[in-house]
């Protein structure tokens, strides 16, 4: 077809209106910002970019240009920090994707008889729909900023613990005492927790993420997360209270959506990392000096451990536990010492499988660990 | 309505459409798609079955394939095209892979089937007379059409008017032109550059022949008759915006002879050329049989209906074109309460490829917007 920019830019817009509609559908802010990346990157290539050198365009021509344009618009997703899913997104990127060959192929050419000669130009109907979609789009855009979250900055030390039950970001400063999440949508950035019985403490909440958090001599767990899914990037963890204390504890959350902790520092703790009944990525994490266990994924978690590094610690490297489906890949266990109990499934032991778990395994290196990679009590290991 | 013969019209008619070809087909399918009841509508034509004669031309030069891809057929919208109906029909999704490469071409039977389909779910037959038109006057009101009416809204699409045979072939006995029955003799000089003298090279080696090429330049190889971009507006908007005289030979240089690239009828044609069954020469020579493969006459003097309605209204001409504007309809003759449009060959002035079905659906649809301005 040979499309005007016009042609282009009103078939486009009119194209995007399920995109839109499904965006609406699902409730979500970053469904509404990625419909508004698609159409900001598609007009911009249109305008600058398509209409200058397709003079035609060819149908197989739809192909390469939606992957063109979906780099793009992965690229500027990223770079503006929308949290969009990844599955979703392209979900929601192909419905466009195909609405628009539907559109230009079938519907409009049905509903409009000289759609093809008007080079894609919509009369008053379509015009109207293309003018809707963006008003939508930036009206939408204008809600989301309107109801965002509140940012609360913290300056200097607060006293605790502090309950947070609804969704707000907290960004800078310390709390002494501990931090309670009782809400969905709450984002703690470049917070330091001191003490309290668990330095940030989870429940019944989704889409929480905690990033540069700072958690220090807390009580029980640092970081202790229970039905519940969150993000947790950059965190440390460390100077327990006792000997006792957990690093983060990731427990009873399966039905609640995956749950990751990446490039996260704990250290000194009696287990570094730990999930029962979860789904959680444990990923680039650097656990160090466990007097216990360095990682655990327990109690029938499907879970994977994947480029953390474990110094140090004591019996066991990386557990999978109890009914567990682990995938352990890329990690670094070094240093793994020798339990004098004499227990030989805490002998020293970098990567095991205990209890009816299933582990596989690919590419780790182990060092310094005299245990190895070892199975007990009717579990498997195998390579990949 | 009328009853369709030769009896007088009782004229309840809003529409007449002159012509009863492929283009009067098309335009009549798109009025009664925009709503326009086949009551008041009627069809002057020579031939009951609208596809008679590309038809009898088709078959002529054994044509198996069209030129134009899937949205080339006479259904008023373009979706669904031909290639989804054979897809669904075959239950193969070859003719969509091809269509979106641009590889899919109908066979005829396959569009002509698809016509005759068009042609019974419109209900052309009950709006059809059988009847030439000699004159289209315009009076108060709208137009006359050999006295009879009047109609306020009159689509003219009579087609090409006539085959053009060289001067130097007129009586000449070993002479056939491309678009009428022939076979082919053992020794054969085609004449032409064209998409029909390409397909009769085809023929004539494939009936075993030996043949020679006559030609005064190297055929042009387009995919369709013209650039795509004149199919829509943009190509449209600045080839109405082009002053006459550029227009006019813009109009001649896309009138060139020209058949579509094809590796594979390239390879048949140096097999041939290399066993000395095909070569090229400028000037005929003694062959046993000389086929005009030189297509249609040209321009509106041609045509004795439009050379009539041009002098007698003084329409404003450029060269063999009738001046349109660019709904394709005729500027002096058309206002608020009556059109004139012209469809095909003739609307070239408006539509570069007028002589395609995309040009016959140009045309029609512009004339559906003037039908229903005026409801």
């Amino acid at each position: 077809m040979s499309y005007t920019l016009r042609g282009r830019i009103e078939t486009r817009l009119v194209a995007a209106l399920p995109a839109l509609l499904v965006a609406i559908v699902l409730h979500r802010w970053w469904a509404i910002e990625l419909v508004a990346v698609m159409l900001l990157v598609g007009v911009l290539l249109d305008a600058a970019l398509y209409d200058r050198v397709l003079a035609y365009q060819p149908g197989w021509l739809a192909v390469p240009l939606g992957a063109f344009e979906l780099a793009i618009v992965y690229l500027t997703v990223r770079a503006l920090g929308i949290p969009a899913p990844l599955d979703l997104a392209l979900l929601l990127y192909g419905i466009a994707w195909a609405s628009a060959q539907l559109c230009s192929h079938a519907a409009l050419p049905r509903l409009q008889l000289s759609y093809a000669e008007a080079g894609g130009e919509l009369r008053r109907p379509g015009v109207l729909t293309a003018i809707a979609v963006p008003v939508i789009v930036v009206l939408s855009l204008g809600a989301a900023y309107a109801t965002r979250a509140p940012t609360v900055h913290l300056h200097g030390t607060v006293r605790g613990p502090v309950l947070i039950d609804h969704a707000e970001t907290l960004v800078g400063g310390t709390i002494r005492g501990g931090v309670v999440i009782r809400s969905s949508h709450v984002k703690l950035r470049h917070v330091t927790i001191v003490g309290g019985e668990n330095g940030i403490d989870i429940k019944d909440a989704k889409h929480v993420l905690l990033d540069h958090v700072r958690v220090i001599r807390s009580g029980s767990d640092g970081i202790h997360v229970r039905n519940s899914s969150v993000m947790i990037d950059h965190c440390t963890v460390a100077d327990p209270a006792s000997a006792w204390v957990q690093g983060i504890d990731i427990s009873y959350s399966v039905g609640r959506g995956m749950s990751m902790v990446s490039n996260c520092t704990v250290a000194g703790v009696r287990e570094g990392i730990v999930t029962h009944s979860a789904e959680v990525d444990v990923m680039d994490n650097h656990v160090i000096g466990t007097s216990l266990r360095g990682i655990v994924l327990g109690e029938m978690s499907m879970d994977m451990a994947s480029g953390n590094e474990v110094e140090g610690a004591q019996g066991v490297g990386i557990l999978c536990l109890d009914h567990s489906m682990c995938e352990i890949k890329h990690n670094v266990v070094a240093g793994t010492g020798v339990d004098p109990n004499g227990d030989e499934a805490r002998a020293g032991v970098a990567i095991e499988a205990h209890y009816y778990a299933q582990a596989e395994v690919a590419d780790n290196t182990v060092i310094a660990s005299p245990g190895g990679t070892r199975a007990f009590d009717n579990s498997t290991i195998s390579s990949k | 309505m009328s009853t369709a013969g030769t009896a007088p019209l009782v004229v309840a008619e809003r529409c007449a459409i002159v012509g009863g070809g492929l283009a009067s087909l098309a335009a009549f399918a798109t009025l009664r798609h925009g709503g326009v009841a086949a009551g008041e509508i009627v069809v002057f034509g020579a031939h009951a079955d609208p596809t008679e004669a590309w038809r009898r031309r088709a078959a002529s030069i054994r044509q198996r394939r069209m030129r134009s891809e899937s949205d080339g057929h006479l259904a008023p919208a373009a979706f669904p095209g031909l290639a989804l109906r054979a897809a669904w029909r075959t239950r193969s999704p070859r003719p969509l892979a091809d269509t979106v490469t641009r590889g899919y071409h109908p066979a005829v039977d396959d569009f002509l089937a698809h016509a005759d389909a068009v042609r019974a779910r419109c209900g052309w037959d009950a709006s059809f007379v059988r009847r030439g038109v000699a004159r289209i006057a315009a009076v108060d009101g709208g137009f006359e059409i050999d006295g009879e009416g009047p109609f306020a809204h009159v689509l003219v699409a009579t087609g090409h008017p006539g085959l053009a045979l060289p001067d130097a072939l007129a009586g000449d006995p070993r002479a056939v032109h491309a678009y009428e029955p022939h076979d082919y003799a053992e020794r054969v000089t085609i004449v032409g550059a064209g998409m029909a003298a390409a397909t009769e090279w085809a023929n004539a080696l494939e009936a075993g022949s030996e043949v020679v090429s006559v030609r005064r330049r190297e055929p042009l190889r387009r995919p369709l008759n013209v650039p795509r971009p004149l199919f829509s507006r943009r190509g449209l908007a600045s080839f109405h915006r082009t002053p006459p005289e550029q227009r006019a030979a813009l109009l001649r240089e896309l009138g060139a002879p020209s058949y579509p690239p094809d590796a594979r009828f390239d390879a048949v044609l140096a097999a041939a050329a290399a066993e000395g069954r095909f070569r090229v020469t400028a000037e005929l020579n003694g062959a046993e049989q000389v086929i005009a493969a030189t297509g249609f006459r040209r321009g509106f003097r041609n045509d004795p209906l439009l050379a009539r309605l041009v002098d007698e209204h003084t329409l404003a001409v450029h060269d063999r074109w009738i001046v349109l504007a660019p709904d394709s309809t005729v500027p002096a003759l058309t206002d608020e309460r009556r059109t004139l449009s012209l469809a095909g060959v003739a609307g070239q002035w408006a539509f570069p490829a007028g002589d395609t079905i995309a040009g016959a659906k140009y045309a029609a649809r512009r004339f559906l917007e003037h039908v229903c301005r005026t409801r």
